[in-house]
């Protein structure tokens, strides 16, 4: 796992839910981070946008899923499409 | 019946921001058409526009609500606030926000949003639009985000007759109030139409003028696509007199109709039903209206159409009214337009001067009304009537008078 997907991810999160990073943890919901849906679907837009990878709706699973959930398949579509992690 | 009257305006339009801003500008004979300004603009045929100048979104909303707001959204809810405020009503206090509708009318909707994602997908090949796409863009997205805002939960929903949108905006909200549906109405009209699908759509119609807005000269050249967006505050006479609200403006009365026969061009005929049914449902005589404030987009078929149906409509008074395309200095906003007008008709019927037609030059056989040429007339104005016609053959046509 690229720490530098889990920064940038960090960092889109806490940029759309005006958090401060050092609030988010792997083990969060975005629904534990108080992000509510609208907020949480433009997270996943800004993600998508960031790496140029589409998550499945499995993936984005909003209420359940946690940060760690997203940045596993953020990797995995990276992987998937042989592009090293962006450097920022 | 309920009689309804009008007790706050506000208005965004190419004059700035401001109800008294446009109207000041409009009795100065004083236009907001300037060169086009869009990344396009070198490309493109539409020369002039009269655009909102200097609008910052950010100066209206913070940086959560902005990704949710297309620009005529913003429009919509800033003239709406200045509406609210001259009102001076306190939704939150007996429960009068459930006693309230919105009813907002639009040509376009969401234009520049649904320009912008439609670029993203067709040229710049992206997999995904913005998620905020729907709401951004839905026709009823004003209409949600004035009664979010404020806390009115009466009925609220969008008005759709392109350029006619406005009136029959206002002309649901008084229906509305006159049959008990609720006691007071947000309404009005927005547009932001300046996206590149909307100028290329403009130039392939062939309606645009090149120089200026003209209307009824005999070298008018077209319209000139403007953006904006005015709102109404209006209320139950009853609900007004009792909290001693200052009344601007008495609608007095509304007429629609339908031509049912050319998709764009205008008709006499359905013109002149429509003013009549505004006449009649006001109780006005013809004889009673000192003032018309026209369609009068300057395009050669509407300032011809539309002067054989004053005509029609008034006979010999017609030579005794003042008739003025407002047109003329802030554009044809489209489905904000009647909105805009209503500004001027308002201004009015207040002070007694009506805002000339401006960038009158020649005139125009067809066109042999009194068109108050290019300066305010000081003059009484009792009552008047206000035009719009849309492509589709709808038109509605809203009386208003005096204050009582």
């Amino acid at each position: 796992m690229s720490s530098s997907v889990q920064q940038q991810i960090f960092a889109i999160i806490a940029d759309q839910a005006k958090l401060d990073v050092a609030s988010i943890q792997p083990a969060s919901t975005l629904k534990d981070l108080g992000v509510a849906s609208l907020d949480a679907i433009e997270i996943i837009f800004d993600i998508e946008e960031k790496f140029d990878v589409t998550l499945s709706d499995s993936d984005a699973d909003l209420k359940s899923d946690t940060v760690h959930g997203l940045i596993t398949a953020v990797q995995r579509e990276l992987d998937a499409k042989g592009t090293p992690a962006l450097a920022g | 019946m309920q009689r309804v009257v009008i007790s706050g305006h506000g208005a965004v339009s190419a004059l700035g921001i401001g109800a008294n801003t446009l109207w000041s500008a409009l009795r100065e004979g004083r236009g907001g058409i300037r060169p086009l300004d869009h990344p396009e603009a070198a490309n493109l045929r539409v020369l002039i526009a009269a655009q909102v100048p200097h609008f910052d979104p950010a100066a209206h909303f913070d940086d959560k609500r902005r990704p949710l707001l297309d620009r005529f959204s913003q429009f919509a809810l800033v003239a709406a606030r200045e509406a609210i405020a001259e009102s001076g009503l306190d939704f939150a206090s007996n429960d009068l926000g459930a006693r309230t509708a919105v009813i907002i009318g639009s040509a376009v909707g969401g234009e520049l949003t649904r320009d912008e994602q439609s670029r993203r997908l067709y040229a710049d090949k992206s997999p995904r639009v913005h998620p905020l796409s729907i709401p951004r863009t839905m026709i009823n997205a004003p209409a949600s985000h004035i009664s979010m805002e404020h806390g009115l939960t009466g009925p609220s929903f969008a008005v759709a007759s392109a350029c006619a949108s406005s009136n029959h905006a206002i002309a649901q909200a008084v229906q509305t109030i006159r049959c008990g549906l609720a006691d007071v109405a947000i309404a009005g009209g927005t547009e932001a139409c300046f996206s590149l699908a909307n100028l290329r759509a403009g130039e392939a119609m062939r309606v645009l003028a090149d120089d200026t807005c003209r209307p009824f000269s005999h070298h008018r050249r077209g319209l000139v696509l403007a953006e904006g967006a005015a709102m109404f505050v209006l209320e139950s006479f009853e609900h007004a007199r009792q909290r001693g609200a200052t009344i601007l403006a008495e609608v007095a009365g509304v007429g629609m109709s339908s031509d049912a026969g050319d998709i764009v061009a205008p008709s006499d005929v359905g013109a002149a039903s429509c003013m009549r049914r505004a006449l009649l449902d006001a109780g006005l005589n013809g004889e009673d209206v000192d003032y018309v404030n026209a369609h009068g987009t300057g395009t050669t078929a509407n300032d011809a159409t539309e002067t054989r149906a004053i005509r029609a409509v008034f006979g010999a008074h017609a030579d005794r009214l003042a008739v003025s395309s407002t047109k003329s200095m802030h554009g044809h906003a489209l489905g904000a337009s009647g909105a805009l007008e209503l500004v001027a008709v308002i201004g009015a019927l207040r002070e007694g001067v009506v805002a000339p037609t401006a960038n009158y030059t020649e005139a125009d056989p067809a066109c042999d009304l009194d068109v108050v040429p290019n300066t305010a007339r000081s003059m009484p104005v009792r009552a008047a009537l206000s035009n719009s016609f849309a492509f589709g053959g709808l038109n509605s046509t809203v009386a208003l008078r005096r204050a009582p």
